[in-house]
């Protein structure tokens, strides 16, 4: 027998789950158990699982067009990302990008990678990071007026994007993190 | 080291995957076959290999395999499909590059007690050298792509392993499972399965990797890591001065038990070991901290082999077991007066 979770592994363990009065069995292989047995333990993850049904199951008639999405590079479907909870190739983020954003929001809080960063890119983004400032001085005095002003627009429009989304898709808690981040950046940008 | 009375060790893990394969997860044999010759030829020609080993799981027996596991060294979830997972290994100093595990990459540094950031440079060592050669999923946005989108951004998970009897004995680890997750850190039990933490050993780790930088996660699990320690250590010594006579006899008998029985089962070994861990804290059981937590890695069923190196099963293990924990416990004194 297969595993009912993946589908994939021979279900190797047995699993009676009671939710009130009523208990079923679930038959599930030891990696799937073990996700089982994390979510118990793990909140979040189990958020994760919820986050993955409300931001994707949940989105009424556009549920189907969405599940039929492909990632053009391996291939794979929403819905199988969906089922395994694991993205088949790079190219995929591009591909649910839309779908994967209130996710990883749910997930990690935060959708801006704020740590490290490839050798290759610091070496493209170099050259205009490099153009600007003609001595230390003048960097300093150029640098908090112009960088700034660039940057924020992008980041409230991006906010306000995935505000929105979240709306859509009925995930009222995330859209109030999103709201209260967005009023934040607001304030800051008042200050300034 | 006063740290090490309750972190046994601090590891940090980075997932990296390549551009232009697909993820471990969803790929060919060819493609895993790929990953690791382009991962060991990258190493190489950085040359920062030093001391590294390339060892494919299926060239090795299943206890050879666990044995790398109860180490450590590599992941359980490594072993799930050994046909095309394979490690680079540098022993010495506990540096391992998992290849074909959930990631294309999972490269991972051990440290002994308190030391996250150490290990994490010992993680970027490896990676910047790779990174010279090879180019890895990166997003402007997301950064670091991954299989599974709970390790998006650093893929970084920092983790410490801490020895928590006081707070597990006074009932104190589901107010510090909520404490903990409140701050974006996960814990569990290491040992055994099920609800109960074989030990009292407990792993702790970051749950979060987008949106923070590598110093922030390794600094937010140092800090509930300390923190966690203090209560731990407060406990110990108000017992000490309590009920010092109470906690005398436990460490005593669990020492008794280790230094004389002919037969041990791993579920046992756990119980007594945790009590005499904190005991040689405690400065009631001469035998030293490293020396104790070397023996959690000897006593396990793949590490208890003949002098031919082969399994020993059953019965047989709990005396090999129990033989081994008297041997490492014969040289010293016994318990202090």
């Amino acid at each position: 027998m297969l595993c009912e979770e993946c589908h994939v592994r021979e279900a190797t363990i047995a699993v009676v789950v009671r939710a009130g009065e009523e208990s079923t069995t679930r038959h599930l292989c030891a990696g799937c158990m073990k996700k089982v047995h994390q979510e118990l333990i793990g909140r979040p993850i189990k958020d994760l699982l919820s986050g993955i049904l409300s931001a994707i199951s949940d989105g009424g008639g556009q549920s189907e067009l969405q599940e039929n999405t492909v990632c053009p590079r391996c291939g794979m479907t929403l819905h199988e990302f969906q089922r395994t909870g694991h993205l088949g190739c790079a190219g995929c983020y591009d591909a649910f990008r839309t779908q994967l954003q209130p996710m990883l929001l749910r997930i990690h809080g935060r959708v801006q990678h704020a740590g490290r960063r490839p050798g290759w890119l610091t070496e493209e983004a170099a050259p205009v990071a490099q153009a600007a400032p003609e001595t230390e001085t003048q960097a300093a005095a150029a640098a908090p007026a112009a960088q700034p002003a660039r940057k924020c627009p992008s980041r409230r429009d991006e906010l306000t994007r995935l505000m929105a989304q979240a709306v859509a898709v009925e995930d009222f808690e995330t859209a109030a993190q999103l709201r209260d981040e967005l009023r934040a950046l607001q304030a800051r940008e008042g200050q300034a | 080291m006063t740290e090490e009375r309750v972190v046994l060790s601090s590891r940090v893990r980075l997932a990296r995957n390549y551009d232009d394969l697909p993820f471990a997860t969803a790929s060919r044999i060819q493609d895993a076959d790929e990953c690791v010759a382009r991962t060991s030829r990258a190493l190489a020609q950085s040359g920062e290999d030093a001391g590294f080993e390339l060892i494919r799981l299926a060239d090795l027996g299943e206890l050879e395999q666990r044995a790398l596991q109860e180490s450590r060294l590599i992941s359980r979830d490594l072993l799930r499909e050994p046909r095309t997972a394979a490690v680079l290994v540098n022993r010495a100093d506990a540096v391992s590059v998992m290849m074909n595990e959930e990631d294309h990459l999972r490269i991972q540094a051990i440290r002994p007690g308190l030391d996250l950031e150490g290990a994490a440079e010992d993680c970027f060592r490896v990676e910047q050298a790779l990174e010279k050669q090879v180019r890895f999923a990166f997003d402007r946005q997301l950064g670091y792509l991954t299989a599974c989108p709970t390790n998006t951004g650093t893929g970084m998970r920092a983790s410490l392993l801490l020895h928590l009897p006081m707070l597990t004995m006074n009932k104190r680890m589901g107010d510090v499972g909520q404490i903990v997750a409140k701050v974006g850190l996960t814990i569990h039990g290491v040992y055994g399965e099920g609800s109960e933490a074989l030990g009292h050993v407990y792993q702790i780790s970051n749950q979060v990797t987008l949106g923070r930088t590598e110093q922030e996660l390794t600094a937010a699990v140092s800090a509930v890591g300390r923190q966690l320690m203090d209560m731990e250590n407060a406990l110990r010594e108000r017992a000490l001065q309590e009920s010092r006579v109470a906690l005398e006899d436990s460490v005593g008998r669990a020492w008794g038990i280790l230094r004389h029985a002919r037969r041990m089962e791993l579920v046992e070994f756990f119980r007594h070991w945790s009590q005499i861990r904190m005991g040689s804290a405690l400065e009631l059981v001469p035998t030293p901290i490293p020396v104790l937590d070397q023996l959690l890695c000897e006593v396990q069923e793949a590490h208890l082999v003949t002098p031919e190196g082969t399994f020993i099963g059953g019965d047989n293990a709990e005396e090999a077991r129990a033989s081994r924990v008297r041997q490492v416990l014969r040289d010293e004194r016994g318990i202090v007066e």
